[in-house]
């Protein structure tokens, strides 16, 4: 249906020239879903948006061509190009926020495809739009067509997305990471969606992502990218069976899984992609690969046909059926966790007012933190899990004293840190510090590294200016970047050197308590592992108390030894990692669970049910549980009842009445007299 | 919505009585004597004191103030002794021959500006883009009464196409019904503010060109001119309502220079001619009912933008 042969595309601004894709060959037959993996940079958009004739400022297809069933897209004219776009082909983008007009209905937005290219008039397009929006799975579409986008939540407007895209019905549609933005559950809904709207409309499709699980779970055939080139080609079960490239296997060894074995290191891989600008001689990856020979460094592999049917690779050293183990240490085992609690945390609870609706509407608040309580040993590393909007980054800042809780206590040391006014918590404040998600916003711009890291020194008043120089330069190395970056500003680094520094910042007072939000949410994949080795070697040398807070569950279940699921600003199961994570008491956990997708196609989803629906208004949670309303297990006595933490098992405790797991006889554990 | 505006106003309220108390007391520093600028250098001391006296000016200076408020509740803005007319009375003689020419020259300058500013965002870089940057910027520092005596010198003396001296008829619609005695003035307006307008439209425009439902509407098969016209301008709009509400005031000083280059009797003129004379009652009234603008164009704008862009809650 669509055949892409020998594409390049150079992009030049000014006097640079990047070359973001390079002859790649692709085909997609009739009512397949190809999937395009790639890391930042790869080309995987790129190629999309090259198939949409909708190339960014300064952008051109050198050579080769595109073939939609016949039609040659390359050179193709403006107007015969529109007549094609958003009706034959129709492109899904990734942030839903930004991609709807925030001034129009989505109603109007919906239909506007229809009455482009079908000349409908306003009434039928708006009657066929609101049958779409019933086809993604819109409540009550006829109530929503003059909503506005900001009224939706992100898998709603994802889900209007769709809807616009498929109003005419095209026979491709490519989606660029459609669900990068959503939570697990929601974008195991959507993804269904997809390939549920896919087999009804018979059309064919084109994921690309940068997530090897969404592809294993929902792709029909592979397509790898490196460096602007494809690298590898297959069948999905034959690609993660019989990986060939050295690419794909290290980069599917790289991801963390939910199964894996947390002693042993992650598998990394070192260096960073590619520049596009720079002059391309012999395989892109060879720099990065452990099995590069002078050969890769200098010729260009050719496609050789791989073991199963259209398997096609480019590797001069192909992969053997192991995964590669060669640079993995094991880590020390733990020292144990000793007993006192280092940080405790009692009965926390945050609101944030919301402007009241009408003249003497009552304030209203939302409840991001609803009460919490657990403690981190010395030592321990504690994760915490949920959904966006379950509160998770308002309790991380309370916790490192960022934010004051509206009631509720943080304890360092048994010494109450929350609520102290800057002053008085002086140097208490130094023992805990954060690692942020957004390296690139948390550092600032117009100063330089060396600058950065001496800056809490300066503030704590630590040793003095050749002393504090010689810190930032331990520091640096501590975190595996050399010291000749310390002139440089942020903008000049790489993604994963950013994160690196910002934990070099966060370790540059020896604090006991370090609360990283999202540490590698930014990264791609295969800087991620290597930021992950770092933080739990750091974690394991200086005995940190760490608290990691994330939405990746397998990020979480690779760093930290004790783990919190939250929701809707409470804690709602809590015990050690591999215990939650293999026998899961709560139905939330389990639904979680099932949702993420994992880097293998034969993977069987485990059983438990899926968490269906989106997050309730923190403004009004549901009475009694707060799950219930998405809860399968859900009974009368849910709504009646809050439930309490109670133990299922050694540590473990679960709040539900109908949990998964037996609960233990004896007395609840963090009853408080 | 009714909660936001109420508060406003209210909010409003209190910024007029503190210009009102602080513009008062800067006249009555000023100023050496309300009789002596009555009744001129030349009339006696006793004359003088009892004209004060006469017209409550000898007692404390917050007793006139709030005097004066008391007037100003019952719409009396007081009384011009130079002119021997109540203020009131010549504000409104002048006021709408000035709205008038403000807001057609505030029109002239949208029309120009909003479309200048998305080509410039679309062709950013281009030849087009940077003429009419640096033209801009050319004319932003050049002060509006020499563009006013320029624009004279080249259409009214070397080119004999308008006259140099606006109409002088009292009617308020001369803009229209004399267009070409007004055309200069209205120019003169017009290009000050197209030049400010140009620049932020331009800059609105090319933060929302980068915004993915832009891409979308193309993804869509959207011609160029439906992607602008549906989708770009509304949003890109929103900054120059705010600047629109926030400029008014300067527009009435845009008015003054204008009004004076071309002798045309507004507001603006009646203004510099009262400074002339030391006629500080209508100063003061001048100055408030500017105060009054600023704060209403400010909250008029707001609410403009709240209906535009959907998002924008309106909160305390």
């Amino acid at each position: 249906m669509l055949t892409i042969r020998d594409l390049s595309v150079e992009i030049s601004r000014g006097e640079r020239t990047v070359r973001p894709v390079t002859g790649v060959d692709l085909v997609l037959h009739r009512g397949e879903t190809l999937g395009i993996v790639g890391e930042t940079g790869s080309g995987k958009s790129m190629t999309g948006l090259a198939v949409m004739g909708m190339l960014p400022g300064g952008g051109v297809v050198t050579s080769g061509s595109i073939d939609f069933d016949g039609t040659e897209l390359v050179g193709l004219g403006a107007a015969e190009y529109r007549a094609i776009r958003g009706n034959d082909i129709s492109m899904v983008f990734q942030d839903s926020m930004t991609s709807l007009n925030p001034t129009r209905s989505i109603g109007d937005q919906v239909a506007e495809p229809l009455r482009l290219h079908r000349g409908a008039s306003k009434r039928a397009a708006a009657q066929r739009a609101e049958e779409m929006l019933a086809l993604v799975g819109i409540p009550r579409p006829s109530e929503r067509m003059g909503d506005f986008p900001h009224q939706l939540s992100g898998g709603m407007r994802q889900r209007v997305m769709i809807a616009m895209a498929l109003i005419c019905e095209p026979r491709i549609l490519i989606a660029d990471e459609p669900t990068t933005a959503l939570d697990v559950t929601i974008q195991a809904e959507i993804l269904e969606l997809l390939g549920d709207l896919k087999q009804r409309l018979g059309m064919a499709m084109i994921l690309v992502t940068h997530d090897m699980g969404v592809v294993a779970r929902h792709a029909d055939r592979v397509g790898v990218m490196y460096g602007g080139r494809l690298v590898e080609t297959a069948a999905t079960a034959d690609l993660f069976r019989h990986t060939r490239h050295q690419y794909t296997q290290a980069l599917l060894s790289s991801i963390p899984s939910l199964v894996q074995d947390k002693a042993l290191e992650l598998f990394s891989i070192p260096g960073s992609p590619p520049d596009p600008a720079e002059p391309q001689v012999g395989c892109r990856f060879a720099a990065r690969c452990a099995a590069a020979t002078d050969q890769c460094r200098t010729q260009l592999p050719l496609a050789v046909e791989g073991p199963g049917e259209g398997h096609l690779y480019s590797c001069w050293n192909p992969a053997g059926e192991t995964a590669p183990t060669n640079e993995q240490r094991r880590f020390p085992q733990a020292a144990q966790a000793s007993g006192a609690a280092r940080l405790q945390v009692v009965g926390l609870h945050k609101e944030h007012p919301v402007s009241a609706k009408g003249l003497f509407g009552r304030r209203r608040s939302v409840k991001a933190v609803a009460g919490v309580s657990f403690e981190v040993r010395a030592g321990e590393a504690f994760g915490l899990v949920g959904e966006s909007g379950c509160g998770k980054s308002s309790l991380g800042r309370m916790l490192v004293a960022l934010d004051r809780p509206t009631s509720g206590d943080v304890l360092l040391d048994g010494i109450r840190v929350s609520g102290v006014s800057a002053r008085r918590l002086g140097s208490r404040r130094a023992r805990l510090q954060m690692m942020f998600q957004d390296s690139q916003a948390s550092l600032d711009p117009k100063m330089r590294i060396d600058d950065i890291l001496r800056e809490p020194l300066v503030i704590q008043g630590v040793g003095t200016a050749a002393e504090r120089t010689d810190m930032a330069r331990d520091m640096l190395s501590s975190v595996g970047l050399g010291a000749s970056i310390m002139e440089r500003y942020p903008h000049e680094l790489s993604g994963g050197q950013r994160q690196r520094v910002g934990l070099a910042r966060a370790l540059a007072l020896d604090p006991d308590v370090l609360v990283a939000d999202e540490p590698v949410s930014a990264l791609d994949v295969s800087i991620r592992s290597q930021v992950l080795n770092l933080m739990r070697t750091i974690q394991l040398e200086r005995g940190l108390s760490s608290v990691v807070i994330s939405h990746d569950l397998a990020v979480v279940r690779y760093l930290v030894d004790r783990v919190g699921v939250m929701y809707l600003g409470v804690l709602v199961e809590v015990g050690v990692t591999d215990d939650v994570y293999d026998k899961p008491a709560h139905p939330y956990t389990a639904g979680l669970l099932a949702a993420v997708p994992t880097a293998d196609p034969g993977f069987a989803e485990p059983a438990g049910g899926r968490v269906r629906g989106e997050l309730p208004s923190p403004l009004d949670p549901p009475s009694g549980c707060r799950f219930r309303t998405r809860c399968p297990l859900a009974t009368e006595l849910c709504a009646r009842v809050e439930p309490g933490l109670e133990a299922v098992g050694d540590g473990h405790t679960v709040a539900c009445h109908h949990p998964l797991q037996p609960k233990s006889d004896e007395a609840p554990a963090q009853e408080v007299r | 919505m009714m909660r936001f505006i109420i508060r406003r106003v209210l909010v409003s309220l209190a910024v007029l009585l503190g210009i009102s108390l602080v513009v008062f007391l800067m006249l009555h520093l000023i100023s050496d004597s309300p009789g002596r600028a009555a009744l001129g250098q030349q009339a006696t001391q006793v004359a003088v004191d009892a004209f004060n006296r006469e017209h409550g000016y000898d007692r404390p200076v917050l007793v006139q103030y709030v005097d004066y408020l008391v007037q100003l509740l019952h719409g009396d803005l007081g009384r011009s002794y130079k002119l021997n007319e109540n203020v009131a009375t010549l504000l409104l003689q002048n006021a709408p021959r000035s709205a008038v020419l403000s807001f057609a020259g505030l029109a002239l300058a949208l029309v120009v500006a909003v479309p200048l500013g998305i080509l410039q965002a679309v062709r950013r870089g281009r030849l087009v883009d940077r003429a009419a940057t640096s033209i801009s910027y050319l004319l932003y520092a050049t002060p509006s009464f020499l563009v006013g005596l320029v624009l004279i010198g080249a259409f009214s003396q070397t080119i004999p196409l308008f006259p140099a001296e606006a109409s002088q008829s009292s009617s308020p619609w001369v803009v229209f019904t004399e267009p070409r005695s007004m055309a200069l003035p209205l120019i003169t307006l017009a290009i000050t503010n197209v030049v400010v307008f140009s620049q932020y439209q331009r800059s609105a425009a090319l933060e929302q060109l980068g915004m993915d439902y832009i891409k979308v509407a193309r993804a869509k098969g959207a011609p160029e001119r439906i992607v602008l016209t549906r989708h770009l301008m509304r949003n890109a709009i929103t900054p120059i309502i705010t600047l629109v509400g926030v400029l008014i005031p300067t527009l009435l000083a845009g008015n003054l220079i204008v009004e004076a280059v071309f002798n045309y009797p507004g507001l603006g003129l009646l203004f510099l001619n009262s400074l002339h004379r030391e006629d500080y009652p209508v100063l003061l009234a001048y100055t408030l009912i500017g105060g009054a603008l600023t704060v209403a164009g400010n909250l008029v704008a707001d609410l403009v933008v709240a209906r535009a862009d959907r998002r924008i809650e309106l909160g305390a």
